[in-house]
């Protein structure tokens, strides 16, 4: 087939061979211009390149550090994490589900012999559709009433599988998803644990939807499991103002900026979403609970999906905190609160506080209306937020609530008077039934008036004609400055952040009332144009009424301080066994032995036959001060009540005090609304005394 | 030469054919020729399980007499013990059924408990499943649990008429929660088959182990079923924990570990299969599968 | 003559079977012993296309059914590979042919099962093996050398059968 070729292969011409020259010429000048570039880029270029290369081909994943957990000063668990377990669907496994019923849709459409076709709404629905059969599957399985229960020996069948009215693939969402994350499964149920977003299901309900799943849901298919961590409340609503919840943040916990030897901002991070603190401790706690998050260096294929793993730093854990809370009293002051209610059934709102005498550790620190934290913990629902918007439960009464302490005021009347020897312990006034200043009459509570009343007799009945003449006799300046002695007019709470000593200094709730506090006088009406300070104005203010404005804590401080005989007591929400009791700005209340023990005795005779005595409580005395305050709601006069106090009265440890806010009636009344709240806050610190009692007397034997 | 090229292209045409045919197939189809072929070899697995059967019973018979009176002895000795312990029970019944009547406690899920002797094993990286000798004619239904003695077998996934497939603790088709000893708190784990890896013995994974779950140093903690799922009775033992042999994933959020299966699943020679006296909802939905 | 390729499927059952009892021996260490490819070769040198092609199926779908593996993936290996060789008889002139076929096609089969049985595994949640790529090479490894030993003693057998059903010897016997 082949002829042999001639010898020669060279040309043979000149002219040929020239050619070949010039051929070979251009070759070698393009094979040098390459190996140059080639050098250049090796040798000079090469670091740049590799970077540029590394920060294409690398990715950085964040790994998210688990929250500390929260307890209560007995190392009972307020806040903890949970594992989640959320179910998803796998668009990709179901293209094929989507196209039939797509088609089915179609031709019941052309059927119908419909005049316009929309393609991409049935597309839509078809794709609703089918997720929704499978989320009705799904319900199926995890449902507690699909159960067969009754005892029998033959087996029973299960109905077949109906499509709950209720459970809905919301569209919006879908279309969302489908714009924003399609590779991404879609997320048909958000957490098991609570199925229908709000049910509230029993922890033990909750998992057993979770094992239900897990066990009896076809493994095969396009339906999974995914679990990850969130935040979880086991207490529920208990101290929800106090502990706070938590939202999402893209803000990147530290410790992710020191990866040392990798330029992290050239490389390509992956979306990331945490949790941060909302409100209460979660918030001012955030950067000691948060932890630490971790990272992952990983090489991504041309696609954008991870390769393999190139460098580990494994997440860690945020610390602890340790509240002074108390969950037994909270408890109690908490379901007492709840049970105040209005003639509509509606749970009037209040707070309760109680917190140690001498440390000045918050024992219970309760405001209602309350919320769930645990149905904040993965997004903040629109219609769940104004649930509480509307109840006005975001509200933390106890610290952010500015009311008229009312009667509850004649103590620093009291002191006020003593101290500025306007009367003392054992002098008696006259009280009518009311007290004319300038063209007013001021009146009594009790119609026929008291007769001869002492400071005793006043703090036990609450006489308020014997507090408009001392209170106008000592003068609005004295008054108000004794009200400043007692702090009322300075913020609580505030510097507080004393844990491990390294720990930035924080504020120990959020926002604390301290702008709304007024403790007021002559300069302060002027101020405000209302004009010139009148007599009328003193004797409101020496029963705690008018201008003056103040907090439950401060209230509930102001008891303490009257327990140990001093100004001020500071009070804390961090547990810590090493407390000094020493206060913040306390002296010495300034008041003679007699004057002091005329006090305690008006405060204790008050629970024992005053205005208190509803919340007696037979074998425990304690001592207390009713308030009922005025103020106008709506345009309607209602009536805070008001109760401050301390227990147990010879040996004070714990002071207390409870708010309650009527209303639109005038039906709410010092003792005999905030008594019981109170009463039950102290016979569960009695409780808890008890059952640590004999724990105590074991531990130290030879002291 | 030219006849056996335009045969080999006749062939082809065959089996692009073949093959759409296949695809198109419906699936009732396929599952029925399935169906066919296991049931052809039903007989042949019964076979050969019974002639090993009776190859051990010939071997146990060739024991002595005094091997015999011996076992016959012990065996004696266990059963008076055993009676003290059913006298016992009787009253712990009793109590629980007295309590459950005060609770007014939904009973969690009925068994019938179906011995069944191993027929094949059969185990590779991607399954690990075993054939036992009873099927839908003894009344074994899919989904039912497969344990023996207080252990966890593993699943029966597929019913024929004399035989049943179970997939073992270890084959990637089985799930179930469990919870760790030593966790207090009985937080629910996942535990996850995950197909042996060719000639090691085969391991599942258990997975959402909480972080501060430790194993409590030198001992070895159990894995129970919960017995919230309403497929396996509470409390059985699925294996052990091993956190050491840590694998790819650290936890992020959760440890993750591997189940040592508590007993040499592979020379099983009996299994008991619980099967529910009341089909529960995994089971109806199960049957839409199909 | 239409149903000798059944009776020949009878007279290979036996050697199936016998792998399904040494897997079930070697399943402590997670081995399949898999056969299937060796056992279609010597019916391919005899066989007309219209009977090893059912013979192969059969072959098949016996290993199917009572593993996870998807409906017909082996099935449908095996049946192009009987026809491939139905096709091409000079692939099968003499012994070290049929022995490379034999190699050559378990092997394949085996490829194939495993990677349908991974892909149907990848869309389930279950977990994967923790080294699928070393699994699945032994796994096929093991193939290789099967197909190479179960080769010789299956196809004197079905030799044996196939002269005892009167199929005629191949045309170029060697």
């Amino acid at each position: 087939m082949k002829e042999e070729l001639p010898g020669k292969v060279l040309p043979s011409t000149p002219i040929d061979r020239l050619r070949l020259y010039a051929v070979f010429f251009f070759f070698a000048l393009g094979f040098v211009y390459v190996s140059l570039g080639l050098g250049i880029r090796q040798l000079v270029e090469s670091g740049k390149l590799k970077e540029v290369s590394e920060s294409q081909s690398r990715r950085i994943v964040i790994l998210p550090p688990a929250r500390g957990r929260i307890y209560d000063r007995n190392g009972e668990i307020l806040v903890d994490n949970r594992a989640r377990w959320s179910v998803k669907a796998d668009l990709a496994a179901l293209q094929k589900e989507f196209r039939t019923e797509y088609l089915k849709l179609l031709a019941a459409e052309k059927a119908r012999e419909a005049t316009q076709i929309n393609r991409e709404a049935l597309q839509e629905t078809a794709k609703k559709n089918v997720l929704e059969a499978w989320l009705s599957k799904v319900w199926f399985v995890i449902d507690e009433t699909n159960k067969s229960v009754k005892s029998g020996r033959k087996p029973t069948k299960v109905p077949a599988i109906t499509s709950p009215n209720d459970r809905h693939v919301d569209l919006e969402a879908l279309r969302k998803h489908l714009r924003e994350r399609r590779p991404l499964p879609f997320t048909l149920v958000p957490d098991l644990a609570f199925p229908g977003t709000g049910q509230a299901l029993s922890p033990q309900e909750g998992m057993k939807a979770v094992a239900r799943f897990i066990e009896q849901f076809p493994v095969d298919g396009p339906i999974r499991l995914e679990s990850d961590i969130i935040r979880t409340y086991p207490h529920g609503t208990l101290a929800a103002h106090v502990l706070g919840y938590v939202k999402d943040s893209a803000e990147l916990p530290p410790n992710v900026d020191d990866l040392a030897d990798t330029k992290m901002d050239s490389l390509q991070k992956l979306h990331y979403t945490g949790k941060k603190g909302a409100a209460g401790i979660e918030e001012t706690q955030d950067e000691l609970l948060r932890g630490n998050s971790g990272w992952e260096l990983w090489t991504k294929t041309s696609a954008g999906y991870n390769q393999s793993r190139l460098q580990i730093s494994e997440p860690r854990q945020g610390s602890s905190a340790k509240l002074s809370l108390d969950w037994r009293i909270q408890a109690a002051a908490e379901s007492a609160l709840s049970k105040i209610r209005d003639t509509q059934a509606t749970v009037l709102p209040g707070a309760a506080i109680m917190m140690d005498v001498n440390t000045g550790e918050i024992l219970a620190l309760a405001s209602q209306p309350t919320f769930d934290p645990n149905r904040l913990a993965d997004h903040v629902s629109y219609a769940y937020y104004d649930e509480i918007e509307k109840s006005g439960g975001w509200m933390n009464r106890s610290i952010q609530g500015l009311y008229a302490p009312g009667s509850t005021f004649k103590i620093i009347t009291a002191v006020a008077g003593m101290r500025n020897k306007i009367i003392d312990w054992d002098d008696i006034l006259e009280c009518g039934p009311s007290f004319r200043v300038g063209n007013r009459d001021f009146p009594e509570h009790e119609p026929n008036g008291y007769g001869q009343v002492d400071v005793e007799k006043m703090l036990s009945i609450s006489c308020n004609v014997w507090n408009y003449q001392v209170g106008i006799r000592t003068g609005v300046d004295n008054l108000a400055a004794e009200a400043r002695r007692f702090g009322l007019n300075a913020p609580l709470l505030k510097t507080m952040g004393e844990i491990n000593g390294d720990f930035k200094e924080s504020t120990a709730l959020p926002s604390p009332a301290d702008h709304g506090l007024v403790v007021p006088d002559q300069v302060y009406k002027t101020r405000i144009g209302q004009g010139r300070w009148t007599d009328g104005d003193t004797a409101n203010l020496a029963i705690g009424q008018g201008y003056l404005l103040t907090t439950p804590l401060h209230m509930a401080c102001v008891a303490a301080s009257v327990a140990r005989a001093e100004t001020r007591t500071t009070p804390y929400i961090i547990h810590d066994p090493k407390r000094d009791g020493i206060h913040q700005g306390s002296q010495p209340i300034g008041l003679t032995g007699p004057q002091m023990s005329a006090m305690r005795a008006g405060l204790e005779s008050c629970v024992e036959g005053g205005t208190a005595k509803l919340g007696k409580i037979p074998g425990l005395p304690y001592a207390a001060k009713t308030g009922t305050a005025e103020y106008f709601k709506d345009g309607k006069k209602a009536h805070l009540a008001w109760m401050i106090g301390y227990a147990p009265a010879d040996k004070p440890a714990v002071a207390f005090c409870v708010l309650v806010e009527g209303q639109l009636d005038t039906s709410t009344w010092g003792g005999k609304t905030a008594g019981p709240v109170a009463r039950e806050m102290i016979l569960a610190w009695a409780d808890t005394l008890a059952k640590e009692a004999p724990k105590a007397v074991s531990e130290e034997p030879g002291r | 030469m030219e006849q056996n090229r335009r045969g080999a292209q006749a062939s082809y045409v065959a089996l692009t054919i073949f093959i759409a045919v296949w695809i198109f197939m419906p699936s009732a189809v396929r599952r029925l020729n399935r169906e066919a072929f296991t049931e052809f070899q039903a007989p042949a697995m019964h076979l050969v399980s019974k002639s090993r059967d009776l190859a051990r019973f010939w071997e146990l018979k060739s024991r002595s007499s005094e091997d015999m009176a011996a076992a016959g002895r012990d065996l004696a000795r266990v059963n008076a013990a055993l009676e003290l312990k059913l006298a016992d029970f009787e009253d712990v019944r009793r109590e629980n059924k007295r309590l459950r009547k005060i609770d007014s406690y939904t009973v969690p899920a009925d068994y019938m408990s179906v011995v069944a002797r191993v027929a094949s094993r059969d185990s590779s990286s991607w399954w690990n499943r075993i054939v036992i000798r009873k099927g839908r004619n003894d009344g074994i239904r899919p989904g039912a649990p497969v344990v023996f003695g207080n252990s966890v077998v593993g699943r029966v996934t597929a019913v024929h008429l004399t035989t049943s497939e179970v997939d073992l603790v270890t084959s990637p088709g089985f799930r179930c929660t469990a919870f760790l000893e030593g966790d207090e708190q009985n937080r629910i784990v996942l535990v996850n088959g995950l197909a042996g890896n060719s000639l090691r013995a085969p391991q599942a994974r258990i997975s959402v182990i909480p972080v501060d779950y430790d194993e409590r140093v030198g001992q070895v903690s159990k894995v129970y079923t919960t017995g919230m799922g309403g497929v396996f009775p509470s409390h059985l033992i699925l294996g052990t924990v091993d956190l050491e042999s840590q694998a790819t994933k650290p936890g992020v959020s959760f440890k993750e570990g591997r189940l040592n299966p508590v007993r040499d699943l592979y020379n099983l020679q009996e299994v008991s299969v619980l099967v529910p006296l009341h089909q529960n909802p995994g089971e109806a939905l199960l049957d839409q599968f199909q | 003559m239409g149903w000798a390729w059944l009776i020949l499927l009878l007279a290979t059952y036996p050697w199936l079977l016998g792998a399904d009892l040494a897997t079930d021996m070697l399943a402590g260490v997670g081995a399949i012993i898999f056969i299937s490819g060796a056992c279609i070769i010597a019916p391919c040198r005899r066989l007309r296309p219209i009977q090893a092609v059912p013979f192969a199926a059969c072959i098949g779908f016996l290993f199917e059914a009572r593993r996870p593996i998807p409906d017909g993936a082996l099935a449908i290996t095996l049946v192009a590979a009987s026809i491939f060789l139905t096709a091409n008889k000079p692939l099968l002139r003499n012994t070290p042919r049929l022995l490379r076929a034999a190699i050559i096609t378990n092997t394949l089969a085996c490829i194939a099962w495993s990677i349908a049985v991974t892909i149907a595994l990848d869309t389930s949640q279950g977990a994967r093996p923790a080294t699928p790529w070393v699994q699945f090479i032994l796994q096929v490894s093991l193939a290789t050398i099967l197909g190479a030993a179960a080769y010789l003693p299956i196809s004197l057998v079905q030799n044996f059968a196939m002269d005892r059903i009167g199929i005629p010897p191949a045309a170029d016997t060697p």
